[in-house]
């Protein structure tokens, strides 16, 4: 049976979160929707995603933390990374860490495909 | 005339004091001069006794007894002449007696009885004299009462009378005045010739006029002169009775009153402020008209009929303005069109009720702002105070002082602009240090809205378009289109020019609403909020966006000192109402930090202008804050408690109950 690919959204905005999620899904793909970071760190039942796109500004934990935690964690899987306020240190930090985007907002849905299904064939190749 | 008034004088005088006006040409006192003609008549009548006696001439000596009765005459004693009189003729029978015997002696006889009729008739005469001397003295008693100064000039005008009031005014006594030419001595002035006055006075025997005298002192006397001519018993003119009133006193009252009266005129017309003098006496008759006694009543009813207030002021009549209050109203000169105060206010003046209360009260004074009506029909502000005349002045003279204010209020324009100005570049910089919440508020619905859309097209274009998810794909673009509109117009309120506006504000609302503009960026610095408001607060009265201005930079500058600061991170607003003595009911709104305090060399300048201890800042975020919540008569202040942090403290005045907008 072919794999339906999982992608996670962490966001702390209902708006932006609940958009992403519709979006993904019409894009044919399983979405899972987090309010924050810690919400989506706590979900050990479900396993890793296929790809996460995450907003950098949240309370409690931001986006950059996120990764740094997850990578510390050993767990690896492609990350999108989106902010409303992009800055170039936060930018340099995120990609050196691997990630495989980082979008500003408000982000195309045409970008935002392309980048997601670049990623998951990254993630699978 | 003139001789028996001297007499007169004479007599007056010896009646008088010794102290005061003597006599004319006598070098004794009254009292010795009576003596020494008592001593002469006695030493005279002992002498022509021992005459009549021892003398073997036959001769009528017995007849010079008439020169004992003159000088007894000269004290003008009526027991004098008696006393000499009746010695007089008892020396001659004595004599007679001594010399002749009882029996007649023909030619002895007849020179004894010649010698007694003569000092009859000499003591007759003498005593008539005395009694018209008498009633000359008396009548120049009452000369010397008045305070006329009068005196009496011959027909050469040589003064032959001086009264005392003549003496006390000019200065000269009686016996220095006395014998010289009165227009010499008091340098008279006529106001017309000389000769004028003259021929009025023969003409008629009187006259009368303002003249100028001398005094002895040298100063100039102006009097009313009034001319009488007399006569003597066959009607030739002896002399000119003149009584003078000092009017000096009176004509410069009255000069000064002239210069006075120009003086104020001078005033009234050259002043810059406008000056208008009104008739209130049928305002007067009206509101006696209602029986109303109690000012306060008074004050009611006119404040509950308009209608009245309205009639009034076409019945209150303006009497004069002066230039100023012309050019005021744009009036080229006392125009027809403005009769009556309904002419000048404006239709929606509110001051001339109190006016008229305050006048039907009693006040003296009364003052107000309002607008005046120019003839072009514009407006005017002024201020005006109103005199109310005192009771002897009348109704008809109410003056009102008003000054055109345009100018002042223009430039307290200017300042609220500029305060305006102020505020929004304060706004417009706290929203600088809020760049990244606002890029982050304002973007979050766009994408929504973007993604949404997107997805829709996406559920939309499918084989089997799944329209389930279309709706709510479209539903959320609606929602979160709106969501975007409504930030902006958050923002663009707090942005906005506008000037101060007082509302009644409920502060739950105003520190609800700040908080929404900064939760981004206290989330941003990882700062918990805590809003703690009573339900039942009063409002306050004030400028929403400029109390929403404070808030905001006492909670952006909160974050800021708690983004540094390792531990806790949390703002606490807490609002309550208070009351002090002095200054009323108060809403003190205080923001507490768990920062690390301001530190205690900050804590005197934190609220001056342009002291900041942030690399980047301007350092008039904390004065703007000051200034404003003094601008609404309240209070900004900081303390550091002693449990750690900064708390802010808002303090701002509840209206009184009733002024509430």
């Amino acid at each position: 049976m072919h794999h339906i690919p999982t992608v996670a959204i962490v966001d702390d905005d209902d708006g932006v979160r609940n958009s992403l999620a519709s979006l993904i899904r019409s894009l044919g793909y399983e979405a899972r929707s987090y309010g924050s970071a810690p919400e989506f760190l706590a979900d050990c039942e479900t396993g890793d995603p296929d790809c996460m796109i995450s907003d950098i500004q949240m309370p409690e934990m931001n986006g950059d933390q996120l990764q740094a935690e997850l990578i510390a964690a050993g767990r690896r899987f492609p990350m999108i990374f989106m902010t409303a306020f992009p800055t170039a240190p936060v930018r340099e930090r995120v990609m050196a860490a691997g990630a495989c985007a980082f979008l500003d907002k408000p982000a195309e849905p045409d970008t935002i495909a392309h980048h997601l299904a670049a990623a998951l064939a990254h993630g699978h190749a | 005339m003139s001789s028996r008034l001297s007499a007169a004088q004479h007599s007056a005088s010896r009646s008088t004091p010794p102290d005061t006006a003597l006599p004319q040409r006598s070098f004794f006192s009254p009292a010795m001069n009576t003596t020494a003609l008592r001593i002469a008549a006695a030493l005279l009548a002992l002498c022509i006794f021992l005459f009549d006696t021892l003398s073997p001439l036959e001769g009528a000596v017995a007849v010079l007894y008439v020169l004992v009765v003159l000088l007894a005459a000269g004290t003008g004693r009526r027991s004098d002449i008696l006393v000499a009189a009746v010695t007089s003729l008892i020396l001659t029978v004595v004599a007679y007696v001594d010399t002749h015997g009882l029996s007649l002696a023909g030619a002895p006889t007849l020179r004894a009885l010649v010698s007694l009729a003569a000092v009859t008739i000499a003591t007759l005469l003498s005593l008539k004299n005395q009694a018209a001397t008498a009633t000359l003295a008396a009548q120049a008693r009452l000369l010397n009462l008045s305070h006329d100064m009068i005196f009496v000039r011959d027909t050469f005008g040589q003064i032959t009378f001086w009264n005392r009031a003549s003496e006390e005014t000019y200065g000269w006594s009686a016996a220095e005045a006395t014998g010289r030419i009165a227009d010499e001595l008091l340098e008279t002035r006529y106001a017309l010739p000389r000769d004028a006055a003259d021929r009025v006075l023969h003409d008629t025997g009187r006259w009368d006029g303002t003249l100028e005298h001398r005094t002895k002192a040298g100063g100039r006397i102006t009097v009313e002169s009034r001319w009488a001519l007399q006569h003597d018993a066959r009607g030739r003119i002896v002399g000119v009775f003149e009584t003078n009133t000092d009017v000096t006193e009176r004509e410069a009252a009255h000069a000064a009153l002239v210069q006075s009266e120009r003086r104020y005129r001078r005033m009234f017309d050259a002043t810059r402020v406008g000056v208008v003098q009104e008739d209130w006496s049928a305002a007067r008759r009206e509101l006696a008209a209602l029986g109303l006694a109690d000012g306060e009543a008074l004050a009611g009813h006119l404040a509950t009929h308009p209608d009245l207030v309205a009639r009034l002021r076409k019945v209150t009549k303006i009497v004069d303005v002066n230039p100023a209050f012309l050019a005021m109203i744009g009036a080229e000169s006392n125009s027809h069109l403005h009769q009556t105060v309904d002419d000048v206010l404006s239709e929606s003046d509110p001051t001339f009720g109190p006016a008229l209360a305050a006048f039907a009260r009693g006040d003296g004074f009364h003052e107000g702002e309002t607008e005046i009506v120019r003839a072009d029909g514009s407006r005017v502000p002024v201020i005006f105070a109103i005199t109310f005349p005192t009771v002897d002045d009348g109704d008809g003279n109410v003056l009102v002082f008003v000054v055109d204010i345009t100018e002042r209020r223009q430039a307290q324009d200017a300042v609220l602009h500029a305060q305006a100005e102020l505020a929004h570049a304060a706004r417009v910089a706290t929203l600088g240090e809020l760049t990244a919440s606002i890029a982050h508020e304002v973007n979050q619905p766009l994408m929504a809205v973007v993604t949404n859309g997107e997805a829709a097209l996406r559920w939309l274009r499918r084989d089997k378009p799944d329209l389930q998810e279309v709706d709510s794909a479209i539903g959320r673009v609606v929602s979160e289109g709106r969501r975007a509109s409504e930030i902006v117009k958050r923002i663009r309120a707090f942005l906005t020019k506008t000037p101060t506006r007082s509302n009644a504000l409920d502060v739950a609302t105003l520190i609800e609403e700040a908080a929404q503009l900064v939760q981004r960026e206290l989330a941003r610095a990882e700062v918990e909020l805590r809003v703690e408001v009573p339900a039942d607060l009063p409002p306050v009265i004030g400028d929403r966006i400029q109390l929403q201005q404070v808030l905001v930079n006492l909670m952006v500058n909160a974050g800021q000192a708690m983004a540094e600061h390792d531990g806790r991170r949390l703002l606490t607003i807490t609002a309550d109402q208070a009351h002090c003595q002095v200054e009323g009911g108060r809403i003190e709104i205080a923001l507490r930090d768990t920062g690390p305090g301001i530190s205690p060399q900050h804590l005197e300048r934190l609220f001056d202008p342009f002291f900041t201890t942030k690399p980047e800042g301007m350092g008039m975020g904390l004065a703007i804050c000051r200034t404003t919540a003094e601008a609404h008569g309240g209070k900004l202040s900081v303390e550091n408690p002693p449990d750690g942090g900064a708390t802010f403290r808002l303090t701002l005045p509840i209206p009184h109950h009733g002024t509430a907008a």
